[in-house]
């Protein structure tokens, strides 16, 4: 963005007859810009350029005896057609709009939690943001074991409570309760990161708005209200656009505890993706799906830009 | 500092080439640790009966093995010697990476394989044995002595008096309100939905039932796997499930043998054995499978050894694997481990396996009953999208919907590769 606007006036200056000071300008600019530009083409415009012309063949996984063909958009007619991708993009979406509401409000109530002055405060961030470094395979492991039916730790205390009145739920083996079941995992493993995000953004709201809030006589709610939330508003929508983004990646919960299944109720697009690449050794029909990924989170993402211009943040 | 780096470099000159006088013959397999840790005392004998080879074991997890695999071509660092899983056999071939054994593996050895470990080992193109093993395997009916004493279930002794589908759906039911049992039925589904076990375990049931995953003839999947036998088939284990008759899949692989008993049969792999009859001891009961049509079907094929042909010394990679194949503790681990043998000196020694042994009935099936799964360089395919096909019916989707979706998945695939020559001409 500032290097479009800073950018503007060289080129307005280019269109005046070109002096010697101006063409060393450029020069400089030019070199400037080059690392980056030479690093992006490299890591990211060539590869996606490649995959989107692997997209186009038949290319297996590791090299074959049949000759690789060029196949047109076949590979993407075939998912189009395929009922398990249209599922899995269902399945990434309803983790999303599950995991939103669940893994920021806890991130943010724990953060409004941990900015009061409480005893003991930074060894409770510590502490909260704890899972948040725990490798997520790991997490999966144990998590897997609490989720045992019928009689792993969740369950028992669920009976416990309940005085038995509850069934025990086959959390992650009933295609109605395993993908809520992955977005109770990875809600407790991620949040400590939005925590300290909103941590930051509530530390950066001055104390003189508090004070000057207080003096005309608002409550707690009120300051809440009124200075908190507006004073959070980048944040909110940053901590929202990460979410999100993360909650498009969904893979290594479900490849460690459901494989997808049951009845592909948690089969998402990246799983599926690395599974035709590897498990079926269809390159090309992968990259594909990862193209038409790419397309869906660039589509996210320009609605969320929209987003942040309107907060004009 | 400038000295410091050039004395670096000329040491590692030095300790490169002191490796170079050594052939180092890399091997990947996979295992359990107690496997991993044998393997790793066989290479420390053989490099000591052969002190100018250096043997290095390359692991890679059971589960991710294929991954990996095609990870090492993708990088061209194929092993000299791979285990590899027996179905998976003819798409390496096809593919180009493995070689003829035959010349490069002790004939004691070759003489000594059963006729089903020859089979897991043949390319069916060429008929030639591209790969070998110690071992072999099997699927049994496990089932609690008590609870079938309780029922007055009939205990056949040999594969020619298996249960009928009749029988063992009726045994199912009187089971299903016997009291202590919780679920009839293990098939372990707590392996998980994605695990060569599906296709291994229940695929025999479809053949027994009179289909297949796909026409060995033809190499086509569409009118077999999605015929009304394999629907029939598979409707049956459906309605298993929905009877609460089966183990679930998150109730973990020990429900037989668990505290109380829950599970009355296990329809377990040969390995399962051991576990359960430390645990159970003379109450486990070891049946050959069910008949569900006309005749009866067994799986078999386990992990087996093979050459690459990047192998720059395939002459002693076959080296190592005679002396891994005739090692005496290798044997021992492997007896202990309750394996089921594919060297016929092996099943001589095994006491588990032999004549009036308690898994007789396992080793006779490999002779009577034992079907490969099909190979066919598809294979990756067929079996991913019978597993997905199972997953949706297990879960109560549409059997016949499943099955035609699966079929038609392997078909386009084969289109997709013409056919796999030569598998497209048809015999």
């Amino acid at each position: 963005m500032t290097l479009q606007q800073s950018a503007l006036p060289t080129t307005m200056a280019a269109a005046r007859p070109a002096s010697r000071r101006d063409k060393s300008r450029l020069y400089q600019e030019m070199s400037m810009l080059a690392p980056a530009v030479i690093l992006l083409t490299i890591f990211l415009i060539v590869p996606f350029l490649l995959s989107f012309w692997t997209a186009m063949t038949n290319q297996p996984l590791v090299p074959r005896p049949t000759p690789v063909r060029f196949v047109g958009f076949n590979n993407f007619l075939r998912i189009l057609r395929d009922d398990l991708f249209w599922t899995s993009l269902w399945n990434v979406s309803r983790f999303t709009f599950w995991i939103l509401p669940v893994q920021c409000g806890l991130a943010f109530a724990t953060a409004l939690l941990l900015h009061q002055k409480l005893p003991f405060r930074n060894f409770f961030r510590g502490l909260f943001f704890l899972p948040a470094i725990t490798s997520m395979v790991v997490v999966c492991v144990i998590w897997g074991t609490l989720f045992q039916y019928p009689t792993g730790p969740l369950n028992q205390v669920i009976g416990f409570v309940s005085g038995g009145s509850i069934r025990p739920i086959d959390w992650l083996g009933d295609p109605d309760w395993a993908m809520f079941s992955i977005v109770l995992l990875s809600a407790w493993q991620a949040y400590g990161f939005q925590m300290i995000v909103y941590l930051a953004g509530l530390q950066g709201i001055p104390d003189e708005l508090y004070d000057a809030a207080r003096i005309d006589g608002a409550n707690a709610l009120q300051r809440f209200w009124h200075v908190t939330m507006p004073g959070l508003r980048p944040t909110h929508v940053f901590v929202l656009v990460i979410t999100t983004i993360q909650a498009f990646k969904l893979y290594t919960q479900v490849a460690i505890l459901t494989q997808g299944g049951p009845k592909s109720s948690t089969e998402t697009v990246v799983h599926y993706m690395v599974r035709s690449g590897f498990e079926e050794q269809k390159l090309g029909h992968a990259s594909a799906v990862s193209v038409i990924l790419f397309l869906i989170v660039l589509v996210i993402a320009l609605l969320q830009r929209q987003l942040l211009r309107r907060y004009d943040v | 500092m400038g000295k410091r780096l050039l004395s670096l470099l000329m040491a590692s000159a030095a300790l490169s080439g002191f490796a170079e006088a050594k052939t180092v013959i890399h091997v990947m397999h996979q295992g359990d640790p107690g496997w991993v840790a044998t393997y790793g005392d066989v290479a420390k004998r053989f490099e000591a009966a052969n002190p100018d080879v250096d043997i290095e074991l390359i692991y890679a997890p059971h589960d991710a093995y294929n991954e990996k695999f095609s990870a090492a071509v993708m990088s061209r660092q194929l092993p000299d010697i791979m285990e590899l899983d027996a179905p998976f056999l003819a798409n390496y071939v096809w593919s180009g990476y493995l070689q003829p054994i035959k010349l490069l593996i002790d004939q004691d050895v070759l003489d000594d394989m059963t006729e089903s470990n020859i089979a897991q080992g043949t390319y069916p193109v060429d008929k030639d044995l591209y790969a070998v093993g110690l071992t072999d395997s099997s699927v049994v009916l496990y089932g609690n002595r008590k609870y079938l004493e309780a029922i007055g279930a009939r205990i056949p002794t040999s594969v020619d008096d298996a249960w009928t589908r009749e029988e063992f759906e009726g045994y199912l039911e009187k089971l299903s309100k016997l009291e202590g049992v919780k679920w009839p039925i293990d098939t372990f589904r707590g392996y998980g939905i994605k695990t060569e076990w599906i296709t291994y375990a229940y695929g025999p049931i479809l053949q027994s039932a009179g289909c297949d995953l796909i026409d060995r003839k033809t190499w086509k999947s569409v009118g077999t796997l999605d015929s009304d036998a394999c629907v029939d088939a598979l409707s049956m284990m459906q309605t298993w499930i929905k009877n609460g008759w089966v183990v679930p899949q998150s109730s973990g692989t020990n429900q037989f043998f668990a505290e109380g008993h829950p599970a009355a049969l296990a329809l377990g792999g040969h390995w399962f054995y051991a576990e359960a009859a430390a645990s159970m001891k003379d109450d486990v009961v070891v049946m050959p499978l069910p008949k569900f049509g006309p005749k009866g079907v067994s799986p078999n094929g386990t992990w087996i050894w093979g050459i690459t042909t990047a192998s720059e010394h395939p002459e002693i990679a076959g080296k190592f694997i005679s002396f891994m194949l005739k090692d005496k503790q290798f044997r021992d681990y492997a007896r202990d481990d309750s394996a089921y043998p594919g060297l016929k000196s092996f099943a001589a020694d095994s006491p588990l396996y032999d004549d009036g042994g308690p898994m007789a009935v396992a080793f006779e099936q490999a002779s009577k009953t034992a079907v490969a799964r099909p190979p066919h360089p598809a294979y990756p395919i067929i079996t991913s999208a019978f597993m997905g096909a199972v997953d949706e019916i297990f879960n109560g989707g549409d059997v016949k919907a499943a099955l035609t979706a699966a079929a038609e998945k392997i078909d386009e695939d084969i289109d997709e590769n013409d056919g796999y020559p030569p598998f497209d001409e048809q015999p």
